[in-house]
């Protein structure tokens, strides 16, 4: 047996082809390395932060299984090819003859393809090594090299990939001799990972992830989920939990199937042709020895010209499509493309596990994402094996023989090429359709379908066809040809992850394209069409290059396929190569002019400057005295359909400090065209930089303190042709949602600089202390942080749109009227905002609502696109919830009305202005909240109860521009809704949503790039001040209880709203909610907003004993630590002495008992008696307490 | 009519000189191409089937230039390679069907027709539905001949058709080659000498990559009288044997090796017999006789 494998090994060790996959192993291992460090400067690739050295245990071992995930096909052709290569070169005669057992035959072939695979992926190991030095890393971002951190990767993860996925790809070559069906499983196996990647999304199914992912990548993602970025320079992957169990269970199931295979297989001959039911020829011998008869043959006339043969051409395609399509490996691979759409479908367009109607651009997304990469292997199999067809059949010498031209043949494969990527994408269709009518969902629109589907993708799929096509005629060599093919795949991926995204250099690249249920196609399609014309011409000439070297006869040699070419080069051939290649360069001219030259183009590296100049330059102008504007006065006319915006007002602006002022240094878009900007007090301009946003001006003279001036502005946004990405999405046909940043700014604007360090090395700039000023900076709290420019301003405009649509922007409508073809709206506001407002239009559909409070009558509109009206009912009682929560708990609402607007999901987010809450279109008009679920989340409910929240904090409350100001605004307004949907819902409920914010705050303190703080102190850190938050004020209200909380909340109120400067801190806050607190539960301010405390305890064991009817006495051990972490995640224990709750839970979770005890460090046991029969019980049952593993707070109850 | 093959070369990369200066006026009628293995038999073969290139020469058949009108010589040809496998879910009678219509042959009548009386004439018409991949080696040739003779080609080239085939499939193929009509070129390569004796009026013999001898059967036998001698020897004697004697080929008859020469005068031990056609063959390749 050893010495077959080492005869295995060898051979393939003298074989060029093993020592090209090293070579491109060690390339993709070396360019992933260096890009991760930093190399190249518009690569991106990060091991989840900053801090996670590049050659860590844990980086190495991503690294490590990833591009093992890569080999899944090397492993298929190695171990495939192993055992059917007897099969293909007819030496299986020799080999089944000779006295080898079955056992050493399989096993020596199977441990020799181990061996030259195990020999391969050391490239990736070398090429780790490379990349960490390639010239321009950083070298900060490599560690100490640990050889265990190389070793363990190749051991746990690695390794056993190799046998399990040996075992089957090995197996099936022994049992079907064909190498396809070995290269169907490679493809479904890269599919699983796809799908596993995606189960993930659904927490609940996150174990089931991790096991279902033979290659193991999830497991080790979910094992190390958590670990902090220190851990994962130092720590070893273990082979524990996880990752263990998948490692056994994959490597069963493998010897299982190499154990079935090895049962079956025979060392004897291949039943070939009719396989078992051989009819024995009918060939009649005595019959024939006589003289046959000399049957005449009838005198034919043969038409060979161009038109019979072309006449000929339907049906020689209607035959090449027939056996592609009907063969049963075909429709193996079609099913399982179709089955893992299917099997996604209930993931796909989640958020909070809940999931969202099926609407029909959703579908399309997911289904065509998913089977492109069938579409493509399939493509690239499939066009081997048409130009391969007749010399795999041995037919060739006959069929070349034939008087019929050449090109009857090249184009009847093209166009079966074509028409199964066409068949190919109505199975997408299907199972689109499918997946709606599963889901209920039956508003189809069958048009989007075929427009998407095979008007926007299937171009690009036809050009990647005749790519393959040409590469499969000029390389006369099947699985070279395949191999080149697949690079290409891989080269494609590789340009996108390391920022090569030019367009116009990537062939068959077009921009995408969101769909919007809002906006439909709107007016991306031009530059798309463009795209696909420029590439369609360079397709054109690759089928030409095909067609010249169309293989013909038995000649191979390089000189003589050459002659062969020119002499095919015709009339018509030269006219369209012609008429392609002028296209090609005049469309490329066209595209470089507008993406290069109109729109300049610049790649991540480009932008970064932009801003490091902008800081090196402007930075010392920081806390220059700027004037403050008091008082905004715009109009905006939104040309919707000519994508074009013209605004004109005038800012006025005031001296607030005591000295004259004579700089003004005003900030503004490149993209904005001025023609007017002038002041009351006449500027002169000086050193304007448009690029950089930086437009300086000195008062011909000074303005005295106190006094006002005003600004006169008239802005144009003109979109200028296209850009890389297609067309500019700033006004759009319908849903223009635009915001005042569109207007001049005053000052220094801090928001530009690069915050990430990495990133401002790169730049040449020093690393900043903070993302945010500190929280005592006396500087900073004369400014709000949401506009260092503006305290709060008076606000007045009007906007103008098509006559067919609404505009909106913030305030009470005054007027509404319609001139010269355009619709105009006058909007005022009565009480001062925010220096920060928006502006919206589109044809919209009104829902009306009212809500009634103390202080009267407020209107509630919500603007809508017809069609998703699924939960507007919803938000619309969420608003009223909120008003009659907030309006009793904190303050009455300042405004007279509330409007929440839709706008296209070309952003996903929602946001608060005063009285205005635009609203994406996709996070909460067509979620689909079940009601009956107890397990759904009511998201639009709870969206719209934050947004509303804000009008309070954010709009009467606002944190001056240091650390924790968004403490105030995000983590009060994430309590205010939890606190509107504890009422509806009931504490229980919560634990769902609870559960979802500890783990995005956990994945979010693992991937820090820079510093965790803590909660009163974070610069504006959304894992914190949202995830955290949430988690914080809702233990705090369980602690202290919600009336205490909301009586401090609305002191505060009292106190802080609507301040002029100095602006209120996070330490303010504080101070009001430890006056509501009483003595015994101080310490948990300390712990929740000013440390970063964690828990990590656990129910140790429970069992119960019947101590009479209703009596059920529980013994419960419980073990509890707690933690304080430094904001780089080092963590050491700390003592605990802390009022935790202990819980015993009955049937569908329901609290038994639920009472806070005082616990200690360490274990503690427990008696408890309920009244009825336990199941589970633990402490910190609902997880109030940050607790890295809060699965085990509680565990079954077992009878004692 | 005739084929008129003119100073053909050809070099493969690996540096093997397969044609050397090949020149033949082949007439219509079978023509027997004889050589043994690697002669260069398959690549004249396929040369004139318009699959490869020649590095100098030319071929014309009836005024077409077969290496530069390509298309035109395929309107005229039958070819039937030395190894040619099938589609084996495809029944015979389609395959004929279909390198009918890509030969030509549109009018579905005449289609037809043709496949019907070639099924008949190669006696496959029994297994006409039958898939060609449960065809035995004989009917596989045969079922090749018939698609070579689709469309009645004028020019007809057979690359080693009998090897493989037992006795009586021989016979039967033999007895269709005889059939195919007077004015057509067919030209039959093969190694079996028996082949060209049995069929062919003229000949030629080809070996790495030369034209040794042309002409006819009967009269090359002729010119072979009296030189050819054949003794029996001990197995110990033979390589004395092969060293110091012309001896042209060594055979086993009954157990007995016995050795075949050339010499004009007697050689000592031997005794004169009658040559063959074999004989001519073997004296040939060793270099005795040429045209």
């Amino acid at each position: 047996m050893m010495t077959i494998a080492w005869f295995e090994f060898r051979t393939k060790l003298s074989r060029i082809s093993t020592y090209v996959y090293l070579l491109v192993f060690t390339a993709l291992a070396a360019l992933w390395m260096a890009a991760a460090a930093g190399a190249f400067a518009s690569a991106n690739i990060i091991f989840s932060s900053d801090k996670v050295f590049v050659n860590s245990p844990y980086a190495l071992g991503q690294t490590i299984t990833v591009l093992g995930l890569l080999g899944v096909v090397v492993v298929a052709a190695f171990m495939g090819r192993a055992v059917q290569q007897d099969f293909e070169y007819q030496s299986f005669h020799f080999f089944f003859t000779s006295p080898i057992t079955k056992r050493e035959y399989l096993l020596g072939r199977y441990f020799g393809a181990v061996l030259i695979l195990l020999f391969i992926f050391l490239g990736i190991a070398i090429g780790i090594v490379i990349g960490a030095h390639w010239p321009g890393v950083d070298k900060t971002r490599v560690g100490p090299w640990m050889a265990a951190g190389f070793v363990q990767p190749y051991l746990v993860m690695l390794l056993p990939n190799i046998l399990f996925l040996g075992a089957i790809f090995f197996s099936l070559a022994a049992l079907a001799r064909r190498m396809l069906p070995v290269y169907i499983a490679g493809v479904v196996v890269l599919i699983g990972y796809i799908v596993a990647l995606r189960l993930l999304r659904d927490i609940d199914n996150r174990t089931l992830a991790a096991l279902v992912d033979p290659i193991g990548s999830t497991a080790l993602g979910l094992v190390t989920r958590y670990w902090s970025p220190s851990e994962k320079n130092t720590q070893l992957i273990p082979l524990a939990n996880e990752i263990l169990w998948n490692r056994a269970l994959w490597l069963s199931v493998g010897a299982a199937i190499f154990a079935f295979a090895y049962a079956r297989f025979k060392l004897a001959f291949p039943n070939e042709g009719e396989g078992k039911k051989r009819k024995p020829s009918t060939d009649d011998a005595a019959a024939q020895t006589r003289l046959p008869r000399a049957v005449p043959l009838p005198q034919v006339t043969l038409d060979t010209s161009a038109r019979a043969y072309l006449r000929q051409l339907p049906g020689l395609l209607r035959l090449y499509l027939r056996e592609t399509v009907k063969n049963v490996y075909f429709g193996v691979i079609v099913l399982a493309g179709a089955l893992f759409i299917l099997a996604n479908a209930k993931v796909a367009g989640s958020t909070f596990g809940t999931n969202t109607y099926m609407v029909t651009y959703q579908v399309i997304d997911f289904a065509s994402g998913t089977f492109s990469i069938f579409m493509l292997i399939i493509t690239a199999f499939y066009a081997g094996e048409l130009v391969w067809r007749e010399r795999d059949a041995r037919m060739a010498l006959i069929a070349d023989s034939l008087p019929q031209p050449t090109w009857l043949s090249f184009l009847a494969k093209l166009f079966t090429l074509m028409g199964m990527q066409a068949l190919l994408q109505l199975v997408v269709m299907v199972c689109g359709l499918l997946v709606q009518i599963f889901n209920g969902y039956t508003r189809f629109e069958l048009g989007q379908y075929f427009f998407t589907l095979f008007v926007l993708q299937l171009p690009t799929y036809w050009m990647v066809a005749a790519f393959a096509l040409m590469i499969h005629s000029v390389v006369n060599q099947k699985y070279l040809g395949h191999f080149l093919v697949i690079l290409y795949y891989v080269s494609e991926v590789m340009a996108g992850a390391l920022g090569y995204d030019l367009r116009l250099y990537r062939f068959a690249n077009t921009p995408g394209l969101t769909y919007s249920d809002m906006n439909r196609y709107g007016h991306f399609l031009g530059p798309i069409f463009w795209f696909m014309a420029y590439w369609g011409a360079a397709a054109i000439l690759m089928l030409v290059v095909a067609r010249l070297f169309w293989v013909r006869g038995t000649d191979t040699g390089a000189r003589v396929r050459l002659a062969v070419a020119r002499s095919r080069w015709s009339r018509p051939i030269a006219l369209t190569s012609a008429a392609a290649a002028v296209a090609f360069a005049a469309i490329g001219a066209y595209i470089y002019y507008n993406t290069n030259v109109l729109n300049p183009y610049r790649d991540e590296f480009a932008r970064g400057e932009l801003q490091a100049n902008y800081e090196k330059a402007y930075k010392s102008f920081e806390n220059a005295p700027q004037p403050k504007i008091i008082a905004s006065r715009v109009n905006v006319d939104i040309y919707p359909y000519q994508h074009e915006l013209r605004t004109s007002g005038t800012f006025t602006l005031r001296n607030k400090t005591g000295a004259p002022q004579s700089e003004v240094y005003i900030g503004l878009l490149e993209a904005a065209t001025i023609r007017k900007l002038q002041g009351s007090i006449p500027m002169r301009a000086g050193d304007v930089r448009r690029d950089l946003g930086w437009l300086p001006y000195t008062l011909e003279r000074p303005l005295a303190p106190g006094e006002t001036m005003t600004l006169d502005f008239e802005i144009d946004y003109l979109p200028d042709g296209f850009t890389n990405d297609g067309a500019r999405t700033l006004v759009v046909d319908n849903g223009t949602f635009v915001n005042s940043q569109l207007f001049p700014a005053l000052g220094y604007q801090a928001g530009v600089e690069i915050t990430n360090d990495n990133e401002r090395k790169k730049h040449g700039l020093a690393p900043r202390p903070n993302r945010m000023p500190d929280l005592d900076d006396p500087v900073n709290r004369m400014r709000n942080y949401i506009s260092g420019d503006a305290d709060w301003i008076d606000f007045e405009a009007t906007v103008s749109t098509a006559e067919d649509q609404i505009a909106l922007a913030p305030g009470y409508i005054q007027k509404e009227w319609v001139e010269n073809g355009r619709r105009h709206f006058h909007y005022k506001m009565d009480v001062p905002i925010l220096n920060f407002y928006a502006f919206l239009s589109a044809r919209y559909a009104v829902k009306k609502g009212e809500w009634e409070g103390a202080q009267g009558k407020v209107p509630i509109e919500v603007y809508y696109q017809p069609g998703h009206e699924y939960n507007v009912d919803g938000m619309i009682l969420a608003v009223k919830d909120s008003l009659d929560y907030y309006t009793r708990a904190f303050s009455p609402y300042q405004h007279k009305q509330v409007r929440i607007l839709e706008f296209p999901r070309y952003a996903s987010f929602a946001q608060a202005f005063p009285n205005t809450i635009p609203f994406s279109e996709s996070i909460g008009f067509i979620a689909k909240v079940d009601p009956k679920d107890p397990k759904d989340v009511d998201y639009p409910y709870y969206v719209t109860a934050h947004e509303i929240a804000h009008q309070w904090w954010a709009h009467q409350v606002i944190g001056a521009n240091v650390q924790g100001a968004t403490m105030m605004s995000e983590t009060l307004s994430q309590y205010s809704a939890l606190m509107v949907m504890k009422k509806k819902y009931g504490d229980a409920k919560m634990k769902r949503f609870l559960k979802y914010e500890l783990d995005n705050y956990l994945v979010g303190r693992a991937t820090e790039r820079k510093r965790e703080q803590a909660l009163f102190r974070n610069e504006n850190q959304p894992y914190i001040h949202y995830r955290k938050g949430s988690l914080v004020m809702y233990a705090l209200q369980d602690f202290i209880g919600e009336e205490n909380v909301n009586r401090a909340l609305a002191a505060y109120v009292k106190k802080v709203a609507y301040q002029e400067p100095p602006y209120t801190t996070s330490r303010e806050l504080l101070a009001e909610l430890r006056a509501v607190t009483p003595p015994e539960y101080l310490y948990i301010i300390e712990d929740l907003f000013e440390t970063i405390t964690i828990y990590e305890n656990r129910a140790v064991s429970a069992t119960y004993k019947e101590a009479g009817p209703g009596r059920f006495e529980v013994t419960l051990k419980v073990f509890a630590k707690k933690m304080r972490s430094d904001e780089s995640g080092a963590v050491k224990d700390v003592p605990m002495d802390d009022f935790v709750d202990i819980g015993v839970l009955g049937p569908d979770d329901k609290p038994l008992y639920l009472k806070k005890h005082r616990i200690k460090s360490g274990e503690t046991e427990l008696r408890i008696e309920v009244a009825e029969k336990p199941e589970r019980a633990g402490i910190d049952p609902v997880v109030k307490l940050i607790d890295r593993r809060s699965d085990d707070n509680t565990v079954a109850v077992t009878k004692g | 009519m005739q084929l008129a093959i003119q100073n053909l070369s050809k070099r493969y990369a690996n540096g093997v000189q397969a044609l050397d200066n090949v020149s033949l006026t082949i007439a219509p009628g079978m023509f027997g191409l004889l050589g043994p293995n690697g002669a260069g038999k398959s690549t004249l073969m396929r040369t004139l089937a318009t699959l490869q290139e020649a590095d100098s020469g030319a071929a014309i058949f009836d005024g077409v230039d077969v290496l530069k009108e390509k298309d035109r010589v395929r309107r005229l040809l039958g070819y039937l390679p030395q190894e040619f496998g099938v589609y084996p879910k495809v029944t015979a009678a389609e395959m004929l069907d279909h390198f009918a219509r890509l030969k030509g042959v549109t009018d579905s009548k005449q289609r037809k027709a043709t496949v019907d009386a070639l099924l008949e004439r190669t006696n496959l018409a029994k297994v006409r539905n039958q898939r060609l991949g449960g065809f035995s080696g004989g009917m596989r040739q045969r079922f090749g001949i018939a698609q070579a003779l689709i469309g009645n080609p004028r020019l007809i080239i057979v690359d080693e058709p009998t090897a493989g085939l037992d006795p009586e499939e021989r016979v039967r193929f033999h007895n269709l080659l005889a059939d195919i009509g007077r004015d057509v070129v067919v030209i039959l390569s093969t190694h079996i000498v028996e082949d060209v004796a049995d069929l062919c009026p003229n000949f030629a013999i080809i070996s790495k990559g030369r034209v040794l001898l042309a002409g006819e059967p009967g009269p090359q036998v002729e010119r072979l009288r009296g030189r050819i001698w054949r003794r029996v020897v001990a197995r110990e004697e033979l390589e004395a044997m092969q060293a110091n004697m012309p001896v042209i080929s060594t055979r086993l008859q009954t157990g007995a090796t016995v050795v075949r020469a050339y010499s004009e005068a007697a050689l000592p031990g031997f005794e004169g017999v009658d040559a063959d056609l074999e004989d001519v063959y073997f004296s040939a390749v060793a270099g005795h006789v040429q045209s």
